[in-house]
């Protein structure tokens, strides 16, 4: 087990190593030159300020969801639940954005804004929980439920985005989720809230292990399930609201991370929600990475020097295809 | 050994809105007793041992534990004293057989004690009551029927409970496999002093291996004994519905049924009233 968090630990270097150099402007020769502490003002701007900033609340983003998928998960016995289809991050987005268009909150204020997220999170989540009723117990209708809320949300952000348009120009990257443009300020929003509730939720694992039993056992075996449950999704309500507000809206991670993570570290959640912290971090990390490098491609081949992708939408590619496989699995290995 | 509990119900009524389901359910369950449950489907025992392991709470009336009202006790205390065998369980992808039988552990040591490593006694008792020691790294879904519903038994003992609940544990399971669990806890019983009652729907089973015999119809109590005292001809129409004859084993004198045919709804109108 040790040697499977050895592993990914070092891919998750691998993975930050190259979101360093992704960049535009600076060859990894100088990036190097600069961590060995030489380079000019700008070069050591760029770098310290801009890129390291951007590449921890990447890792920290990506930690937040993948821990926050795995406790839907395990909470709801849902392979398929995950922020982005429990009403969680859509309700968090348009938290963000309505309280950014009122003019509670903006780049100035990211508390606010983390706040915003949360409360707009939770009431996603128990939109979901009123509406999917006595369905909850069954995973596809609360997934059916979910894309139903999803939708509602999705078009209520829409609403505010078309009533206040001039100031939300940046929020449109809350839709697609990017780390552009992410400074020290987020990255010291985000690492105190994602320590504190992801401790909350490791402390919880092993109430969300015996729920993965399913009800009637927890209950047999000593659970108040009911509780438990509740708790572990206030966890995973506010690990996503963090990174929703950190990152915006990183299509699928939350939902894929949870998968890997259970095949390579077990059952076993004392384990795998380091384990799915780690994925995640490295998955967002490498997405954009991957993100950069392509977009420094495309720029190149379409001459339009200030095209950039937003990894959001490379999660969301890479998180649909992976999906699929997951559901092209028999039914009873996806939980 | 620690002394055996007994399990006392008094005047238990439970019921959904509209469907009552037990009206008025007196038993008593003596210490380190082997009690089975018989009756037909939907006629109150699965919920009767639902009551009994504190997972339902009665509308009126209450069921002691040695002599305490389980209503006055937190899940987690109720699940230290009866532990409780489930009739089906849902699969846990990626879960071995050890984690499995670990969670049975949570009732003793908490949320939080379930986070620290500690080798637990407990458990590797458990798994080598019902020997599944030798798969205990395998995934629980990649066992066959028989051998999960081991495991799962192995759960119910890591609790380590004086009562054991077991709701319907042989259905699903071939002859040999039915014989394999049931001896287990007969076993169990006797070593340890456990209170055993389960629910069966195999009335040679429930007049071999149990010392008593509970038939609940229509949610009350309509027979109660010794398997020789209650098991005849009229309990087979009574509360089986079905016409059949009665004999005794030749090796150990158990009674032993030969069904003969479902009685039809107006033979058993006419029988019962």
């Amino acid at each position: 087990m040790s040697r499977r968090f050895a592993v990914l630990a070092a891919l998750t270097v691998v993975c930050a190593g190259v979101e360093l150099v992704a960049g535009r402007g600076m060859s990894p020769a100088v990036v190097w030159d600069v961590l060995g502490g030489g380079g000019d003002t700008t070069e050591r701007h760029i770098l310290f300020q801009l890129r390291l900033p951007r590449l921890l609340v990447a890792l920290g983003a990506g930690a937040c969801l993948g821990v926050a998928g795995l406790v839907l998960q395990s909470a709801l016995r849902n392979p398929l639940a995950g922020p982005e289809v429990t009403g969680v991050t859509p309700g968090a987005v348009l938290g963000a954005v309505a309280a950014t268009g009122l003019g509670l909150a903006g780049w100035e204020s990211p508390l606010a804004v983390v706040v915003a997220a949360c409360v707009g999170g939770c009431a996603g989540a128990a939109l979901l929980w009123l509406l999917a009723g006595r369905g909850r117990s069954d995973p596809a209708q609360t997934a059916v439920h979910g894309v139903l809320v999803s939708a509602v949300l999705g078009g209520l952000t829409a609403m505010v985005l078309l009533v206040a348009p001039g100031e939300l120009g940046s929020v449109v990257q809350w839709l697609v989720g990017t780390t552009e443009g992410r400074v020290w300020q987020h990255w010291h929003l985000l690492w105190p809230w994602a320590l504190a509730w992801g401790a909350a939720a490791w402390l919880l694992a092993g109430p969300l292990t015996l729920l993965r039993c399913g009800d009637d056992i927890a209950l047999a075996a000593g659970l108040s399930a009911a509780r438990a449950r509740a708790l572990a999704l206030l966890c995973a309500v506010a690990l996503t609201a963090g990174a929703v507000a950190a990152v915006g809206a990183l299509g699928f991670v939350g939902l894929l991370v949870p998968h890997l993570a259970l095949a390579v570290f077990g059952a076993d959640l004392r384990v795998t929600l380091p384990g799915a912290a780690l994925v995640g971090a490295a998955v967002v990390c490498g997405a954009d990475a991957a993100a950069q490098l392509s977009s420094r491609l495309l720029a190149a081949a379409l001459d339009s020097g200030r095209l950039t992708l937003p990894v959001g939408a490379l999660t969301a590619c890479l998180g649909a295809a992976l999906l699929l496989l997951v559901v092209r699995r028999a039914p009873s290995r996806t939980f | 050994m620690t002394e055996s509990v007994g399990i006392r119900a008094e005047g238990v009524h439970f019921g959904y809105p509209g469907q009552p389901v037990l009206r008025g359910v007196d038993m008593t369950v003596g210490p380190g007793e082997l009690t089975a449950l018989i009756g037909l489907n939907g006629c109150g025992k699965s919920t009767l041992l639902r009551l009994a392991a504190g997972l339902l709470q009665p509308d009126e009336g209450r069921v002691l534990l040695a002599g305490d009202d389980l209503a006055r006790l937190s899940r987690r205390a109720t699940a230290r004293r009866v532990a409780l065998l489930h009739q089906s369980a849902p699969a846990v992808p990626g879960m071995t057989v050890r984690q499995l039988v670990r969670q049975g552990r949570y009732a003793a040591r908490g949320p939080l004690g379930m986070l620290r490593e500690g080798d637990d006694p407990v458990v590797r008792r458990a798994l080598r009551d019902v020997g599944v020691e030798q798969w205990a790294e395998r995934d629980v879904d990649a066992l066959s029927g028989g051998e999960r519903q081991r495991v799962r038994l192995a759960m119910a003992l890591a609790q380590d409970t004086r009562v054991l609940l077991l709701d319907e544990p042989t259905t699903y399971l071939d002859l040999h496999h039915q014989l394999d669990v049931l001896q287990t806890v007969v076993r169990l019983r006797e070593e340890r002093g456990l209170t055993v009652v389960m629910v069966l729907h195999d009335l040679a089973h429930a007049a071999r291996f149990a010392e008593r015999i509970v038939a609940l119809r229509d949610g009350r109590v309509v027979a109660d004994g010794t398997p020789k005292e209650v098991v005849t001809p009229g309990l087979l129409a009574d509360v089986l519905r079905v016409a059949g004859r009665v004999g005794r084993d030749p090796e150990g004198g158990w009674p032993v049924c030969y069904p003969d045919h479902p009685l039809l709804a107006l033979e058993y109108e006419n029988h019962v009233h």
